[in-house]
């Protein structure tokens, strides 16, 4: 009486066991844990599930996302893990989209159609916005991450337990625009130096990223502030034209362009005198006296070892300044523009060159190409095994989920094993409750935004406020009391708004917006505080969700999850807000998922 | 793959795990050839690990042939594989993983080997063994001072046991420098805090496994210890007495026949038997996917620590909970 064979585990209950092929499932990723979960599910028996990314296949991808083979590389992700888990099981209907789950074709309908949707994200944005459609559409979510050696896994479902956004996250670190300019003390300062500097001689005009000495800095003014900024005055007026400009004058030549960023611009932050006197001159640094600076370095041929590992020599920097310069300048050539990339080698090999120069300027240790690239490119490790553990551990929350056993859907941390700790995987002792002031699952969302009314135009109030920091797709805004149509999602409609400051349109301390986005289905109240920053550490808008939370975390010493995200600014520089790169399988970067960060007295023990 | 070091396309595929566990570590686990013993659910998710993270050589021994269950459980199989060796079975799609590793099937019997064969090995990885079989390879192993791991996966409990012999690691650990100083004169000023990355080095001795999983033949009262590994105990003597894992087709029989095993062990261990969930037995059928990728995942990480000698390894049992799926190490000695 032996049953038919099966991948449907026999040791779940007669009702899971039923439920597992007919089950739709929505997997969002097809990166490190998106395959092992597709995997996992396949060989449990689930027969209806639905794959999107948007990405293709990277070099890099391939020592953990095993679906993927040398021969795909540059192919959709999606596309090629249905056809090699159709490899596994022809029996499984598998539908693959190659899009971002973030476009309107995917509203709530579309969710409404699964049992269960897995997040198998690499960022904060896409994983907002499934939260919230999960949260509109009412489906049960399993969110993951990984990062290293750590990783987790979170259920969540409206009603029931705390929503993604319930606890806000860190926000990106990100620097003060003097520190980079002027200031700066650590190797990450000099390497977003060095990006910004290569976004002004190939990049897109952003006018937030000045590499030149900054000579409003607070901390300069004082009479040898003003001093220097009386004397090179003239020299400003003759050099208004953009860094580019003059760049192409010189037609990118190397020694005039190290020249300046490295010894005149060198010698003029050191007339600014009140910046060095509790901190180590910068020592500007000539052409000359780099090129001959051989170290005692030997000739690298394509040694891995030396050629990233090690640091290069200042000869060896001029070097690559120069003939990384010259290959940017070709491939500018026929392009407006050049985005920066860290697997472009010309772009990364001239900024470890950039940074390296500057570092040894300010007396800062030098970086590696390879460290170089990990800071400017965010990269985010990643490996098999920890991908295997989390998304095992997906898909047997995914079995409970059928079941409807949400109050044994348990998080659960990967942690890495220490010589301080017995825990390998942490599981919590009761779910996560919602947050009653969350601005995203309460009943009636709201948020503080705090921010200058009489300098910010309606169009960057959409861009960085409502986009970028409150993740919104397409927003509409009504200004409440007097029915203002502020910002409208059908294109074009308030378009003469753009260029107005929120004063100019009526939005001033104490005014309430009502923003709706119809594909979220998502309404929220903002309640608009007027604020100009006093000091220079200070953010330029700050968007508060939760008093309390905020008030909670600020005095809990282990600060298990950062409280309100004040967000940062344009003219602060920040290291990867606008980076593009892989947060591979990046976690969602709670404190508690990283060991290095936190002492071990907050684990649960169970038995 | 003479060579030690790495080249440029293997610095780019192994990017991001060099990234977390460096180039030595890297270059360490080139040159690692693993021996695999037995490839079913739980193996194949260790060999996809083990040859993802880039060793030198992987030898798979499996003298089973592949039945129709087999196939849904295993991933590196396909239907047309049923009747054939597994070990050779497996070989295309575990060569698709990662083609610059050599991959060795061995259809023989693990019975038929000795010392010698597994004298060569930097690692070897088991699942499925009998208590004889674990402790005569885990002595060969301890003779020829090569890395020994075994576990096995039952439903949706797992295990695993090590033995490291005389381990040495080191670890990357960050140092927050700075804070407060206090000065000649007494007074406090505040330092900007660095971090700095310091290299601590330690050692470690497993105990031979016979420790751990043999029965002692009087009872004793070992410090409080984990229930699972009871659990773990109960399983290993039922394979032992009855030449196969509980199947679900004599799950009364079998069942009854763990009970009294577990009263035993408890007995032998006096632990109070009311610390034991009987109900956990409903859960240790068959093998479960997710469930070997934890425990696999788990495996190869142990592996790849024992290779690299990078980061703690767990000394010398790995219990995953089969209710709320939290998994921790427990020092048998």
């Amino acid at each position: 009486m032996m049953a038919k064979a099966s991948a449907v585990p026999i040791v779940l209950k007669a009702e899971i066991q039923k439920l597992i092929p007919t089950s739709k499932i929505l997997v969002v990723g097809a990166g490190g844990i998106g395959c092992e979960i597709l995997k996992n599910l396949a060989m449990s028996g689930f027969k209806d599930i639905e794959i999107i990314d948007l990405d293709t296949i990277d070099v890099s991808n391939l020592n953990r996302q095993f679906l993927f083979r040398k021969e795909h590389v540059g192919k959709s992700k999606a596309m090629v893990a249905r056809e090699t888990i159709l490899n596994y099981n022809k029996d499984i209907n598998i539908k693959a989209y190659h899009d971002s789950i973030t476009t309107s074709e995917y509203g709530v309908n579309f969710f409404k159609r699964f049992a269960v949707v897995l997040n198998a994200l690499d960022n904060r944005a896409a994983r907002n916005h499934v939260n919230r459609m999960c949260l509109a559409a009412d489906v049960p979510l399993i969110e993951s991450g990984t990062s290293g050696y750590t990783g987790q896994v979170e259920f969540i479902k409206k009603g029931l337990t705390q929503c993604y956004e319930c606890n806000p996250k860190a926000a990106q670190k990100t620097f003060p625009g003097c520190t980079i300019r002027n200031t700066p003390s650590e190797p990450v300062h000099c390497i977003v130096w060095a990006k910004h500097l290569f976004n002004q001689l190939f990049g897109e005009d952003d006018p937030d990223q000045d590499v030149s000495p900054d000579t409003a800095d607070p901390e300069a003014a004082g009479d040898a502030g003003v001093e220097a900024l009386a004397q090179v005055d003239e020299s400003k007026k003759v050099e208004r034209k953009s860094t580019k400009t003059w760049a192409q004058e010189t037609s990118y030549n190397p020694e005039k362009l190290f020249n300046k960023f490295f010894e005149d611009d060198i010698k003029y932050l050191l007339s600014m005198e009140n910046l060095w006197k509790n901190r180590k001159a910068p020592i500007p640094l000539s052409w000359s006296s780099a090129a001959s600076d051989d170290g005692d370095q030997e000739k690298s041929k394509n040694d891995v070892h030396k050629e990233d590992m090690e640091v290069w020599s200042f000869k060896k920097c001029t070097e690559v300044f120069s003939s990384s310069i010259s290959m940017l300048k070709e491939e500018l050539a026929n392009k407006n523009f050049l985005v920066w990339d860290k697997d472009f080698k010309p772009a990364l090999d001239f900024v470890t060159a950039c940074a390296n120069v500057r570092s040894h300027i300010f007396s800062i240790a030098r970086k590696s190409r390879f460290e170089v690239k990990s800071i400017a490119g965010n990269i985010i490790p990643a490996i098999a095994t920890t991908n295997a553990m989390v998304s095992g551990l997906v898909v047997l929350l995914t079995f409970r989920v059928l079941a409807e056993e949400y109050e044994k859907c348990l998080t659960v941390y990967v942690r890495q094993k220490s010589s301080e700790s017995n825990t390998v995987m942490m599981t919590e002792k009761f779910l996560g409750a919602a947050n009653p002031k969350c601005y995203v699952c309460s009943k009636q969302p709201m948020v503080d935004v705090s921010i200058n009314t009489k300098s910010m135009l309606v169009k960057d109030f959409e861009s960085e406020i409502l986009k970028k920091s409150l993740n919104m797709v397409a927003p509409d805004v009504v200004l409440d009391g007097k029915g203002v149509v502020v910002i409208s999602s059908e294109e074009g409609e308030t378009a003469a708004n753009d260029n107005k400051t929120l004063t100019e349109m009526g939005i001033v301390d104490g005014a309430i917006l009502k923003v709706d986005d119809f594909l979220q289905n998502y309404e929220l109240t903002i309640c608009i505080h007027h604020y100009v920053p006093k000091e220079k550490e200070d953010p330029l808008y700050k968007i508060l969700a939760d008093m309390d939370l905020q008030a909670k975390s600020e005095e809990g010493a282990n600060g298990k999850e950062n409280g309100a995200s004040s967000a940062s600014a344009a003219d602060f520089a920040a290291v990867n807000v606008d980076d593009d790169e892989d947060p591979q399988e990046g976690s969602s970067k709670r404190r508690k998922m990283n060991p290095k960060e936190e002492d071990d007295d907050d684990m649960i023990m169970l038995d | 793959m003479s060579e030690s070091k790495l080249s440029t396309a293997e610095a780019e595929l192994y990017d991001r795990q060099i990234r977390l566990w460096g180039i030595e570590s890297q270059e360490k686990l080139r040159a690692a050839n693993v021996l695999l013993i037995k490839i079913r659910g739980l193996g194949s998710e260790i060999a996809k690990d083990i040859l993802l993270c880039g060793i030198n050589s992987l030898t798979i021994l499996d003298d089973a042939l592949v039945t129709e269950e087999e196939i849904f459980k295993n991933f590196l199989l396909s239907p047309e594989s049923v009747g054939k060796n597994i070990a050779e079975a497996v070989l295309e799609k575990a060569q698709a993983l990662n083609p610059l590793v050599k991959i060795t099937p061995d259809s023989e019997s693990v019975d038929k080997k000795n010392a010698e064969f597994f004298a060569i090995f930097t690692v070897v990885i088991a699942t499925g063994l009998n208590s004889v079989q674990v402790l005569e390879i885990s002595k060969y192993c301890r003779d020829a001072k090569v890395k020994f791991i075994c576990g096995d996966n039952f439903g949706m409990f797992g295990y695993s046991f090590a033995d490291f012999q005389t381990h040495e690691f080191f670890e990357d650990k960050v140092q927050l420098t700075g804070g407060q100083k206090r000065g000649i004169d007494g007074r406090i000023t505040k330092v900007k805090s660095e971090r700095t990355v310091v290299k601590v080095c330690g050692k470690m001795e497993y105990v031979d496994l016979s420790k751990v999983i043999k029965l002692p033949e009087a009872p004793m009262k070992p410090k409080r210890r984990n229930i699972y590994y009871y659990l773990m105990l109960a399983l290993l003597q039922f394979r032992d007495k009855f030449n196969r894992d509980p199947m679900m087709e004599s799950k009364e029989e079998d069942v009854k026949e763990l009970k009294a095993i577990k009263d035993d062990i408890l007995k032998l261990y006096q632990v109070n038997p009311d610390k034991f969930k009987e109900e956990v037995f409903d859960l240790i059928f068959g093998e479960v996917v997710p469930v070997c990728s934890i425990v696999g995942g788990v495996m190869a990480q142990e592996a790849i620590k024992a290779v690299s000698g990078k980061e703690v390894p767990i000394n010398n049992v790995f219990l995953l909970d089969p209710f709320n799926y939290s998994g921790r190490e427990e020092n048998v000695v």
